[in-house]
């Protein structure tokens, strides 16, 4: 046993978890939901920022609908991967996550809300201690960022989720719940620098679901991942090309979304607006690349070196884009 | 000395726990942090189910939850209580090996066999599922464990030599059947 | 047969109770099988084995299911965390934060007061000095005075449950002096002012070297004049760690009586048996190792640890069992995995395209202790050479220690970097010659019986058939230079030991290597008592096979004790690949005895005599009348009569070879084994992504005794191998952090990097191996590395010289490439070849080499052939003693230490004992 006391909590319903989740904070007891355990649980086994208290969202049974236009936040990325209502693609980056066995757990909210990962902190306690802690973990030192040292003002840990990418471009909205209110945002609107922050979620609050507008199905498009080997595996960076074609093949509306590389997921919508407005076929497609692979900024946290990430940004944003020739 | 790491005691309360495991109904007392694996191994009796990394990247700690292959590591016992586990101990019909372990065994698809238990479950509901899986379909369903004997090509052929004894319907032998007999008659040159 | 058996003789027998029943038998299987001839012709293979006579046919060569399998595949298998015993205690260890520290303090009293913890143990309750060579005991069970590695071990703790115990580590409070800590292996080859260890007087200066070699044999000078052709590369290799499944895990127990039994996954139980005893300061005969299940070894499991050392103590302590479990980190801490190198690879070919010379400079980086490193560092060097005859071999070598877990033994020990670096370079001097890569191996390879450049015998090689067939299975002659750009074939071949001449601990002349015991009892079951560690490499099996082989037994009649040290004969365990040649040769000397007990017996029983008997599926038959004879148990019974259980005791020990040189000792083996691969890959030239495809694995073991191990022996390794060379590494951040102890980052290969593996089994018989058998363990990873270095190249022009060849590195090549030629990553052309003149010359002396070779395997006494013939010597003779420009020489010239190589510079140092201030 390498889990650090706390005490856990199983509500049988959403009301419930939420009126407990009130109850708590209103006593100043802080807490975090679990939901597939994939993310949660290595990071408190290792001791990453556990909580005295936490609320168990599996016997939630009202999180888990699953349709073209609605995934609830404890859906299992393998039953999304599995899925025939839902969108290919999404399917498809469902897929490509971690392992089957992962996947089995691990859910669409967890996915969302991974925490940000960092060489430096997904380590052991014991391991942190060495290098005498970071700004992420600090335990109470006021630690420094290892990453990049002499600013202890942000966290540059990185998001490496799969999903969001796909669900922003194709215009997912996000719904959270709260004690005390409910709210929706776009997805692209959820996440929040920095590496600690990540998202919107305020203290108390879960994702319930995301919903997709009406012209999901318009949407064609794909996902590329890098990464060392095909299973496991983190991406090192993703990218999410996404199209609505006219009838002469060349796209009336495109998206663009990128993950692995920063603190948050990037919603490219300036260089796709750019390309969409001068389309000029292949071409297009390597300016894009080029202007994607320029807003990204990696760090050294991950497993390949930044400056290999981002030039392959470029191409997999091309080979994202593939489809988009293709007449 | 100032302490900057998170104290390991005191334990939570302890919560009742019951599960079907194996077949057997067992209730015990667990902490309320309890980790399946952790539980399955000290509490439960399923030394079998192994723990290689503690963390999902290994798949030596897989079982089946209502029939599903789950890595125990990385779930909480609470949220499992009362559902039913099969670990590689519940695998075997008595005596009568899952033609799946037998096969694991004749095709070396076990060397050091630390791996195997977390295979075996996996594959045992692959199989279940799907009694005739492709190449792609058995590399699917295994990609979440390591072996680092095998490569992993003698864990395919055992699945595929399982698959074709499932087909047939043949059940696979007592293992406690007589041994030989080392004072045979002369049965002809 | 004339006695009347129903005569009363005595109060003994009784009558009216007579015939006793036969003890034993009954079971399935009621009638004897024939004897399989076919079977029983193939594992005689060319005949003139020394034990061909026992051949039996009756398991040895059958694809044959591991004999503890079904323990394994339904969770009855005990490995070390299985193990539990009432009253246990759960032992946890404090480690070092600090690279390099002076531990000032220790504080112990917090832990002590939490209830729940029974003991504490710090370095003061053990300080006796271990290591698993004799000549670098380097370990203490806990600091003494310093630590040197993060997670280097200070404290441990026992405690009634795992929270407890991680709670009193979390109160044991160090106090630290932190010292300098050295992380680059160059640094390490300097002076320093804290060394990481004292060696006393023979310490290398003020310098962190712990073990340096220099070796000069052949034409030295010549190499460089003769060369048309030469390559010259510098690798980089990255650490690599073991990656069992099952992390380390001890349960230490003192018994009433007041002995100790160690349940531990040990490769190699005899060495923490030792190490125990030296720490313990007790004698050897108060301990029990008791091996348990090992969840994989490849070398990881060989050392005596400190951990085990901390069980001990911590249950002499308490009076309970101690059980430590390690988590997956702490493996990374123990390590023992493969050095860390860099490597200067320089090969010389002559206008004829021989080899006239090897220059290796090998610079290792040790970690924080020594563990095996000082036979690392010869291996580095001296088995790289064959199977390739040559002019020349340069070999500097130099282990350092630096502040980083050390590394040790692992799969392939200490050949695997510099084999790459040699056969990448054979792929290279192949280039610029214009010839085949497979020709030219094939035109300069050793003949079977001969000695290499460096003295060793050599006796078996399957070399040739390895190249021939795996050049035909690939279709290599339609592909090689011609697959469509990024995709690439490449070659590889591999030499390794089978077994280590040199026991560590004992002279080879007065000790065996290996011994075995049995015992049959009237139940007729065998019981084979061997201290030979089964890892899960089958090494149960192969002795049951052996043993069943000779009595002519099945199976399941078989029973291996090899658990225990208070029952076992003491033995090496398994490491260096020693394990089937020497137990089964072993095994198969302690069965012919009883086998002969049994014959005598049967020839009492029936009035035939031995000659005339054969022995088949358990009966002992007249072998012009099967139908005459008795079976297994009558031949038994007879046999026991007047003494009761038959026990018979074999051992093997190897011939005396090499030469007499320092160092001459490392390398030598009784047998070698020989491998080739060829692998097929496809290389993504924007991504830089490496893709195998098919890998065709032809691996002369000797004899296959158990060809579905042997096969999944070349998969396996294959398997490690490709990690090695796609993306395994130990990675060292800034300040020397060890960045990736885990399964996530430490990537080894899944199921989908897995290329289709084709295992080619090539039996070229041994004369000493036990049926012809060599070893299939640890040669058949060899060969994939430089195969898909090759085939990298083939693919893309790329010719790296740094491992893994992780996407990044590649692209990062690719991108240098594509600045030199002013092109694009896609119209980078991949390399063509138009055979020179060469091409023929070669051709031609590969196909007389091949009728030499044959005529060599089939001669019964063939004659003396030294490294040196091909370049006109006499074959006969050592070219040393024909030629002075032909040399042996173990230390360094003046003229040499002008312009050392990196690894040569460790010579810069003077030992302290020459140095006038011991």
């Amino acid at each position: 046993m390498r889990m650090p006391p706390f005490e856990l909590h199983t509500p049988d319903s959403l009301d419930g978890a939420l009126s407990l989740a009130g109850d708590l904070q209103q006593s100043n007891r802080e807490f975090d939901w679990v939901a597939g355990g994939t993310d949660l649980l290595p990071n408190y086994k290792w001791h990453l920022n556990s909580k005295p208290h936490v609320i168990s969202l599996a016997s939630v049974p009202e999180l888990s609908e699953l349709s073209e236009t609605h995934i609830g936040a404890m859906v299992r990325l393998q039953d999304l991967a599995d899925s025939e209502a839902v969108h290919p693609l999404i399917a498809k980056v469902s897929s490509m996550i971690a392992s089957v066995m992962i996947r089995r757990s691990g859910t669409v909210g967890g996915n969302i809300c991974l925490d940000t990962r960092c060489f430096w902190f997904n380590q052991s306690e014991e391991w942190r201690e060495s290098i005498e802690w970071c700004y992420k973990c600090d335990c109470g030192t006021g630690a420094d960022c290892r990453v990049i040292p002499n600013q202890n003002t942000q966290c540059v840990a990185t998001y490496q989720a799969d999903l969001a990418p796909v669900l922003m471009c194709l215009g997912a909205t996000i719904h959270l719940a709260g004690p005390s209110q409910r709210r929706s945002m776009p997805l692209t609107e959820f996440f929040e620098l920095d590496g600690i922050t990540r998202n919107a979620l305020a203290p108390g609050e879960l994702v319930t679901h995301l919903t997709l507008p009406d012209d999901v199905s318009e949407w064609r498009g794909d996902y590329q991942k890098l990464r060392q080997r095909e299973t496991w595996d983190f991406p090192e960076a993703g990218v999410a090309v996404l199209w609505k074609s006219r009838s002469d093949g060349s796209p009336s509306d495109l998206r663009v979304a990128t993950t692995g590389l920063e603190s948050i997921p990037g919603f490219h919508s300036a260089e796709a607006i750019a390309t969409l407005t001068s389309w000029n076929g292949g071409s297009s497609v390597d300016e894009l690349a080029e202007a994607v692979r320029k807003a990204v900024k990696p760090v050294l946290n991950t497993w390949y070196p930044p400056s290999y990430r981002r030039k392959m940004v470029k191409v997999l944003t091309k080979r994202a884009s593939s489809g988009l020739l293709e007449v | 000395m100032v302490q900057f790491r998170l104290p390991m005691l005191p334990a939570p309360d302890e919560v009742p726990w019951s599960a079907l495991v194996n077949g057997n109904e067992v209730s015990l007392r667990i902490e309320g942090n309890a980790i399946l694996l952790d539980v399955l191994r000290d509490k439960a009796g399923s030394l079998g189910t192994k723990r290689g990394c503690d963390m999902g990247t290994c798949g030596c700690c897989s079982v089946l939850i209502d029939g599903v292959p789950r890595l125990s590591c990385l779930t909480l016992a609470q949220e499992v209580s009362g559902c039913g586990i099969t670990t590689i101990e519940g695998l075997a019909d008595g005596h009568h090996l899952h033609p799946i372990q037998k096969t694991f065994t004749e095709c070396g698809g076990s060397q050091c066999g630390f791996c195997s238990p977390g295979f075996l479950v996996v594959i045992s509901a692959l199989l279940e599922e799907n009694p005739a899986p492709s190449d792609t379909e058995i590399k699917d369903a295994i990609e979440g464990n390591l072996c680092r004997c095998t490569g992993y090509q003698q864990i395919v052929d055992s699945v595929r030599v399982a698959s074709e004894i499932l087909a047939s319907g043949d059940n696979v032998e007592d293992s406690t059947t007589a041994k030989s007999d080392p004072h045979p008659s002369y049965g002809g040159n | 047969m004339s006695e009347d058996k129903n005569r009363v003789e005595g109060y003994r027998q009784q009558s009216g109770k007579l015939p006793f029943s036969r003890p034993g038998s009954g079971g399935s299987r009621k009638t004897s099988e024939p004897r399989d001839e076919d079977k029983i012709a193939s594992i005689r293979g060319n005949g003139g084995h020394k034990h061909d006579d026992v051949v039996t046919g009756s398991a040895v060569g059958r694809p044959t299911a591991l004999i503890d399998g079904r323990w394994k595949v339904t969770g009855q298998a005990q490995y070390g965390d299985d193990v539990r015993l009432p009253g246990e205690l759960v032992g946890r260890i404090v480690r070092s934060k600090h690279h390099y520290a002076r531990v000032l303090s220790i504080d112990v009293s917090a832990a002590i007061k939490l209830p729940g913890v029974v003991a504490v143990a710090t370095g003061q309750d053990a300080s006796g000095r271990f290591g698993v060579l004799p000549v670098t005991k380097d370990e203490h069970a806990m600091a003494q005075e310093k630590v040197r590695h993060v997670g280097d071990l200070i404290a441990c703790v026992a405690a009634i449950d795992e929270a407890t115990a991680r709670e009193a580590v979390r109160l044991v409070e160090v106090e630290y002096e932190e010292l300098e800590a050295v992380h680059d292996m160059r640094q390490g080859l300097e002076d320093s002012e804290e060394p990481i260890h004292d060696r006393g007087k023979y310490h290398i200066g003020a310098s962190n070297v712990q073990k340096r070699v220099f070796q000069e044999f052949g034409d030295i000078e010549g190499m460089s004049a003769n060369a048309v052709v030469s390559h010259n590369s510098n690798w980089l290799f990255a650490g690599a760690n073991h990656g069992f499944t099952e992390p380390h895990a001890v349960v230490a127990n003192w018994d009433p009586s007041g002995r100790l039994t160690l349940y531990t996954p040990q490769q190699v139980p005899h060495y923490v048996h030792r190490a125990l005893a030296d720490v313990l300061d007790i004698p050897m005969h108060q301990i029990n190792v008791h091996r348990t299940f090992v969840g994989g070894g490849f070398g990881g499991k060989s050392d005596p640890f400190p951990h085990e050392m901390c069980a001990a103590i911590l249950s002499r302590k308490t009076g309970s069992p101690v059980r430590i479990n390690f988590d997956r980190e702490e493996v990374f801490w123990v390590n023992r995995g493969r050095h860390p190198s860099r490597i200067g690879m320089n090969l010389h070919a002559d206008s004829k395209g021989r080899l006239c010379g090897i220059e290796t400079d090998a610079l290792i980086d040790g970690g924080a202790f020594a563990s095996f490193g000082h036979v690392t560092t010869y291996y580095n060097g001296v088995l790289h050479t064959a199977p390739y005859e040559i002019g020349a071999f340069h070999y500097t070598g130099a282990r350092v220690w630096t502040n980083k877990p050390a590394s040790g033994a692992m799969r392939g020990h200490g050949a695997v970097n510099s084999r790459c670096a040699v056969e990448v370079g054979m792929d290279d001097i192949a280039e610029q010659l214009n010839v085949d890569p497979i020709t030219l191996r094939l035109a300069n390879l050793l003949p079977p019986h001969s000695a290499t450049i460096t003295g060793f015998r050599v006796t078996s090689i399957g070399m040739r058939e390895c190249l021939e067939r795996v050049r035909q299975a690939s279709g290599w002659d339609d592909k090689f230079r011609k697959l469509p750009d990024g995709h690439g074939i490449g070659i590889g071949c591999g030499f390794f030991i089978s077994g280590s001449g040199l026991p560590i601990h004992w002279e080879p002349n007065k000790f065996p290597h290996a011994t075995v015991h049995l015992k049959i009892d009237m139940d007729g079951g065998v019981t084979v008592h061997t201290g030979a560690a089964e890892i899960g490499q089958g090494s149960d099996t192969v002795i049951a096979q052996s043993v069943a082989e000779v009595l002519g037994l099945p199976l399941d009649m078989i029973r291996i004790r090899s658990r225990e040290t208070d029952t076992s004969p003491v033995d090496l365990g398994s490491y260096s690949s020693r394990v089937t040649f020497m137990n089964a040769n072993a095994a198969i000397s302690a069965a012919m005895e009883i086998r002969q007990e049994l014959l005598e017996a049967a020839a009492a029983a029936t009035d035939v005599p031995v000659e005339r008997l054969v022995i088949g599926d358990r009966r002992i038959y007249r072998k012009d009348d099967p139908a005459i004879g008795v079976s297994y148990l009558e031949a038994l019974h007879k046999a026991q009569e007047d003494k009761g259980a038959l026990v018979s005791s074999g051992a093997y020990r190897t011939p005396p070879m090499g030469r007499v040189h320092k160092g001459a000792g490392a390398g030598i083996a009784p047998a070698y084994s020989f491998s080739a691969y060829i692998a097929e890959v496809k290389v993504d030239i924007e991504t830089g992504q490496t893709k195998v495809l098919k890998v065709w694995a032809a691996h002369d073991c000797g004899k296959a005794l158990n060809p579905l191990s042997v096969k999944g022996q070349i998969i396996g390794s294959c398997h490690m191998g490709l990690g090695q060379v796609l993306s395994e590494e130990m990675k060292y951040g800034r300040n020397g952090h060890l960045i990736n102890p885990d399964l996530l980052d430490y990537k080894i290969p899944t199921i989908h990097e897995m290329p289709e593996i084709v295992p080619i089994i090539v039996e070229s018989n041994d004369s000493e191996g036990p049926f012809g058998a060599k070893e299939a363990g640890e040669g058949p990873l060899l060969p994939i590395l430089p195969a898909v270095c090759n085939a990298v190249y083939d693919a893309i022009g790329i010719r790296t010289s740094e491992l893994p060849i992780t996407p990044d590195r590649v692209h990062r090549m690719v991108e240098a490439r594509c600045k030199q030629e002013g092109v694009a990553p896609l119209d980078l052309s991949s390399p063509e070849l138009h055979h020179s003149e060469l091409q023929g010359v070669l051709e031609a002396r590969a196909s007389e080499h091949a009728s030499r070779d044959a005529a060599r395997t089939t001669d019964s006494a063939p004659s003396d052939y030294n490294n040196g013939a091909l370049f006109g010597f006499d074959p006969e003779i050592p070219a040393d003693e024909q030629d002075e420009r032909w040399v042996v020489s173990v230390t360094p010239s003046s003229d040499y230490m002008e312009s050392p190589r990196l690894a040569g510079s460790a010579w810069k140092h003077t030992e302290r004992r020459h140095g006038g201030d011991s």
